[in-house]
């Protein structure tokens, strides 16, 4: 396995990096401030974490499929999943997104003590993600709320080790939900057990941190509370009122390593959770695990979540928007491909990228 | 050593040291007023000077530049007292102007303008050789070839300026100045040279009238310069081959003939008043040989001025060789015996076998790892380079970094991980940067960053900071506070609230200064790496010119008054060669106190050279590094 050159030189260098953080961890050589991750000095290691753990290295995803998911049937649009609910928290909390329903699984976890801590994102400034480890309901209330402007959290795992925990609830981004699971696939045999639920969320894009000095440049007295992406706009709630902005000038600051991306709904995760776009005020909650539905469970028996049946036309919309993304994913990634721009880091001709590029072809010339 | 400058036997004969001996040659004139700016190889001068002050009733300053010390030596002489100002050959060049109308304008007490010029730049960034600024101002100019000249050539000097009126340079060279040799001492004054009252019609006037008198005043050194003891032949009345040599080229020519037994065929002319040339001395022996071979350091500067002498006299029928050209010697670098010995030798057509310069005799061979210029243990540029590339990489807008002048010039080697776009001479990085943060209006969009250090900051950055203020040039000028002029041996400069002559002196804050031009400043320490490399990061994406002062004391002055903190390696922690470290420590921050166990695959402090700054303990990726009483 190669190291932090090749790292640099296959993913860094070529804008693919997805800023998921997990090669930060443990590693002196890499660094970020805001959205910039770089190798920050050369690295002379050969055979590098960072280059085991990356989403955008190659890798057989099939294969990590297979180990973590192997007994549940496998849909190509969304990924490997055994039921689909619409969900929402019985008692609304201060900031939620959507349903409420990330807030309130991290909570259960650490109720029953299936995790020692969660690894979340927050801060006091929606427009400035910060991840931090939380061990408590208070402290989780706090990261409620979507960050649309992409953090490398993962990079937090180290910390987790540090403070000896074992079982850890990670809250994360489609790419990220990718790098926890390569981190176990690819671990060497010495290292320390950690042992990760991983709630996944759905997620298109993220942004550039370019889009705050947009924002400040633009709003220049206005202090943002949260953003929300309904259908078709962008709402920034500011301290005046909600102001839209159009959609493609926020497009324009999407992170380039987001257009390669193929999994809209986290789909290697325990549970993805995402937004209940036909009615405001509820998750659209995908159980993948055994893990992911005792989580759900335990949530139902504490009487804390509503769960309700998901809507079939709802469900083909959903994977129409998932089957989509791969589709565009695809197109970028094997024309960023033929210009020798990016290295591939999926086998395009396999399975089920193959029949992916070969049905868009026929229908729309891809 | 200093007791050797002050002591009062005439006669007798030390060993010294050629800054030694110019102090010496100092105190003997008499002088009442020494101010220099730091510069190796002349850097002892003044600071003997300053240690000396009180004992021998005169006052030394280390000048805030060069053009500082020149100017106010200039109005010491004024006062009627003898004043020796010290430079190096970069030194001498920011005083061009001032230089230029004293040449003008004459002195009145005697002003003696020693110039230390570095042959190979040993410790310079280049070998500009000093005599040309003599020719083009219109001065007498001494070279001393060995060190009993270095001396006696001062208190000449002294005469000679006060005889003719005019600033007199006195150039030497490395191998002088920190050259070692016999010195006999000549008699110390009762009292230096005292003030002389300044009369209403008494001026000091630099006028282009007084150009034919600058002349005048050349002829009348020329004269006495015929009749000098520093200049005298030895050899043959008629050589087959004439030797033209001065300052440590005599040394090397000397030796040159006595290992080719040329005594009987070869002549050497010893000149140690180069200009204006004694020019009647030259042609008496240009007409005795028909080659001559002019050896000198670094320019063609002597050879010219005889190239001169003979293309005014059409009857000489002489063919030049030296270093123009190439016709004998290198032009470039410094001469050194065996280069000499070659080319007379291929002169006088003998076989020589030279020893290779440079090749390393086997005997002294042992097994010394190459090793690159870096800083020292401890040094907050170490961290303050860290952080500024590892910003700049983070930034990923190709922040260029213009250099300047001090220890921190070696960052822009592997030490300081080849930040610097650019090196120039003081005060360069302000300036440059100035010009290229301008460009931001024709679309460049690179942040631009310029160093200079605390000492070069009150050198030369003033003006330029003034005038990046006043453009408001989008750029970033960071000050490397260490507190000391580190690179010259911690002279004070006007940060430092003690002078040369260890009295209390008007420090000032660097940060008032620039908050004084309406400039932004921010403070930040270079050891807190994470904290100060998000400064920088959100410095430079502000548009304007701003400041920031990276500070935190030499550490290796530091350390002397603060005593060291442990610093040890947990093995344990320690990763080593594996992935997640990658021996960071030692690799990559790469202070000379983090070094690597083969027999252990650990990381080791060296506790001989670490000064206990506990940066590299925030720096390890396993926590493996520990300091006593936590880190810094």
């Amino acid at each position: 396995m190669p190291g932090g050159m090749q790292l640099k030189a296959e993913v860094l260098s070529t804008s693919a990096c997805a800023l998921c953080g997990a090669c930060l961890d443990w590693c002196p050589y890499l660094k970020n401030i805001e959205d910039h991750l770089v190798l920050r000095f050369d690295c002379p290691v050969e055979h590098g974490r960072c280059y085991s753990v990356c989403p955008r290295t190659l890798t057989d995803w099939q294969a990590i499929n297979e180990r973590y998911l192997a007994d549940v049937p496998y849909d190509s649009d969304i990924g490997a999943y055994q039921t689909v609910f619409r969900v929402r928290r019985l008692q609304p909390i201060q900031d939620q997104q959507d349903g409420g329903t990330v807030s309130t699984l991290l909570q259960t976890a650490l109720d029953n003590n299936m995790v020692e801590g969660v690894l979340i994102t927050g801060s006091g400034d929606p427009l400035t993600p910060q991840p931090y480890l939380a061990d408590q309901e208070e402290d989780i209330r706090k990261a409620a709320g979507s960050r649309f402007l992409a953090s490398p959290s993962l990079r937090k795992i180290m910390e987790a080790r540090e403070k000896g925990m074992e079982k850890l609830a990670v809250v994360g981004r489609p790419c990220q939900v990718q790098a926890l699971r390569k981190m176990d696939y690819n671990k060497p045999a010495d290292s320390p057990p950690l042992d990760v639920l991983s709630i996944g969320l759905f997620c298109m894009w993220s942004l550039s941190w370019s889009f705050k000095d947009y924002l400040a440049s633009t709003y220049p007295d206005l202090t943002f509370l949260r953003m929300a992406i309904p259908q078709h706009a962008v709402e920034l709630y500011t301290n005046e009122g909600i102001k839209q902005i159009p959609v493609e000038t926020v497009q324009s600051y999407i992170r380039p390593g987001c257009r390669y991306c193929l999994d809209m709904t986290s789909e290697l995760a325990d549970i993805s959770v995402g937004a209940f776009e036909p009615e405001a005020g509820w998750n659209t909650v995908i159980v993948r695990t055994e893990r992911g539905r005792e989580l759900l469970d335990k949530a139902r028996e504490a009487n804390l979540l509503q769960i309700e049946e998901y809507p079939s036309e709802e469900l083909e919309r959903l994977r129409g928007a998932s089957h989509n993304k791969k589709v565009r994913g695809l197109r970028n990634i094997k024309q960023a491909v033929d210009e020798q721009k990016l290295t591939p880091f999926i086998d395009l001709s396999s399975s089920p990228y193959r029949e992916i590029i070969a049905e868009s072809s026929a229908k729309e010339g891809f | 050593m200093e007791w050797m400058v002050t002591v009062n036997e005439p006669g007798k004969t030390f060993l010294m040291q050629g800054n030694e001996a110019i102090v010496r040659g100092a105190l003997e004139a008499g002088v009442r007023f020494a101010a220099a700016y730091p510069g190796s190889p002349s850097s002892e001068i003044l600071t003997m000077l300053g240690h000396v002050a009180d004992e021998m009733n005169l006052y030394a300053e280390w000048s805030t530049n060069e053009n500082c010390a020149f100017q106010a030596c200039m109005g010491a002489s004024f006062g009627g007292v003898r004043a020796l100002c010290v430079v190096k050959q970069n030194g001498l060049l920011t005083i061009g102007d001032a230089l230029h109308t004293a040449a003008l304008s004459g002195c009145k007490g005697g002003v003696v303008l020693l110039t230390a010029d570095d042959p190979n730049a040993h410790s310079s960034t280049n070998e500009f050789d000093s005599r040309h600024q003599a020719r083009a101002a219109g001065i007498p100019l001494l070279e001393p070839a060995t060190f009993q000249e270095a001396k006696d050539m001062i208190v000449y000097g002294f005469e000679l300026s006060e005889k003719i009126g005019q600033v007199v340079m006195v150039r030497s060279v490395t191998r002088i100045c920190h050259g070692r040799g016999n010195v006999t001492l000549g008699e110390l004054p009762e009292s230096p040279s005292s003030p002389v009252p300044i009369g209403e019609w008494d001026k000091l006037i630099a006028i282009n009238w007084f150009h034919d008198v600058l002349w005048a005043k050349l002829d009348q050194a020329q004269e006495l310069f015929e009749e000098s003891p520093f200049n005298w032949y030895s050899g043959p009345e008629q050589p087959e081959l004439l030797i033209i040599t001065s300052g440590t080229g005599w040394l090397y020519s000397v030796e040159a003939v006595e290992t080719l037994g040329l005594e009987d065929k070869v002549g050497i002319l010893k000149l140690g008043c180069t200009w204006p040339l004694p020019e009647k001395l030259v042609l008496k022996y240009l007409c005795k040989s028909p080659r001559v071979l002019v050896v000198e350091e670094v320019d063609p500067f002597l050879e010219q001025n005889v190239a001169n002498i003979i293309a005014h006299n059409p009857g000489l029928n002489v063919q030049l060789y030296g270093r123009y050209k190439k016709s004998a010697l290198p032009q470039s670098f410094e001469l050194n015996p065996d280069v000499v010995l070659n080319a007379l030798a291929t002169l006088m057509d003998i076989t020589y076998q030279s020893s290779k310069t440079g090749e390393v005799p086997a005997e002294a061979v042992v097994n010394i790892p190459p090793r690159d210029l870096t800083f020292c243990a401890g040094c907050p540029h170490r961290a303050s380079f860290f952080l500024l590339k590892q910003t700049l990489r983070i930034h990923e807008g190709n922040g260029v970094v213009m250099g300047d002048i001090g220890c921190y010039t070696m960052g822009g080697q592997r030490a300081g991980h080849f930040l610097l776009h650019s090196l120039a001479c003081m005060g360069a990085g302000i300036n440059m940067g100035e010009g290229l943060g301008q460009l931001t209006r024709f679309g460049f969009n690179q942040p631009v960053l310029a160093l200079a250090g605390d000492s070069t900051f009150f050198h030369s950055c003033l003006p330029g900071l003034v005038n990046a203020r006043y453009h408001d040039s989008n750029m970033l000028f960071v000050i490397l506070d260490n507190s000391a002029t580190a690179m010259t041996g911690f002279q004070p400069h006007p940060g430092i609230p003690v002078n040369c002559m260890g009295q209390p002196a008007n420090a000032m804050s660097i940060e008032k200064i620039v908050e004084a031009i309406g400039c932004p400043v921010t403070v930040a320490d270079p050891y807190e790496i994470e904290a100060t490399t998000q400064v920088v990061y959100d410095l430079i994406k502000k548009p304007g010119m701003k400041v920031l002062i990276l500070r935190q004391p030499c550490a290796t002055l530091a350390v002397r008054s603060k005593g060291r903190r442990k610093v040890w390696v947990d093995p344990e922690l320690c990763r080593g060669d594996n992935c997640g470290c990658g021996r960071f420590c030692s690799k990559t921050w790469g202070c000379p106190g983090n070094i690597w166990n083969n027999q252990t695959g650990k990381a080791e402090i060296d506790e001989v050279v670490c000064v206990g700054c506990g940066v590299c303990a925030s720096l390890c990726p396993a926590g493996a590094i520990k300091v006593e009483g936590g880190e810094a």
